[in-house]
């Protein structure tokens, strides 16, 4: 039986974490794709580790090189303070 | 021994000031591409992606116009580039990439949004 399906977590049933992008047919990351980056960075602009979004190891790499270059040709701020 | 050359394909994304009028970033679009062209490369295709804001100030410019340019060209070249790059007074930011051959879009449409008009 799957542990983490049945735990029970402050009355809270845990389903089992699926890739975000995965799920939802996302095959390439583009750096112009600032839509899609924007999701995983906070509103301070810092990338949100994977644990909180549940993307794949390889997903996440490569949406922290994507973020990293919208960052330098400004199209995701470094800091907001927005 | 000669050396080997390598051509690739690549991408490049320059952000020109918004401050020029339609006129004078024709100009400076065109130094960029003809650069290209003057070290053996060849250009593709120029996506005019827009004017934005950009998300922090670079150069005192607050707002800049996207241009992405699909080129193919001699590795060795490219830094060579990047020199005259550094000195072109409107070109606000640039960023080359290199990409697979058949990355080059065939329409001038990205299947996500493209830049707001601000």
């Amino acid at each position: 039986m799957n542990r983490r399906i049945i735990a029970d977590m402050g009355g809270r049933k845990m389903g089992k974490k699926r890739c975000p992008l995965a799920s939802s047919g996302i095959t390439s990351i583009d750096y112009k794709d600032i839509d899609l980056l924007s999701k995983f960075i906070t509103e301070r602009g810092k990338i949100l580790p994977r644990r909180i979004t549940g993307v794949s190891c390889q997903s996440q790499r490569l949406l922290t090189v994507a973020i990293k270059r919208a960052r330098h040709m400004a199209l995701l701020p470094f800091v907001s303070n927005e | 021994m000669v050396r080997r050359r390598n051509k690739h394909t690549y991408e490049g994304m320059y952000i020109i000031r918004a401050t020029l009028s339609d006129e004078a970033r024709q100009k400076a679009m065109e130094k960029i591409t003809s650069l290209i062209t003057s070290l053996e490369g060849e250009v593709h295709k120029v996506i005019d992606w827009g004017r934005k804001k950009l998300k922090y100030e670079i150069k005192g410019a607050r707002e800049g116009h996207y241009f992405i340019v699909y080129f193919s060209a001699y590795s060795d070249t490219v830094r060579e580039m990047w020199n005259e790059y550094n000195l072109h007074e409107d070109l606000v930011r640039f960023f080359t990439l290199q990409i697979e051959e058949n990355a080059v879009p065939e329409s001038n449409e990205f299947t996500f949004k493209p830049l707001v008009e601000v």
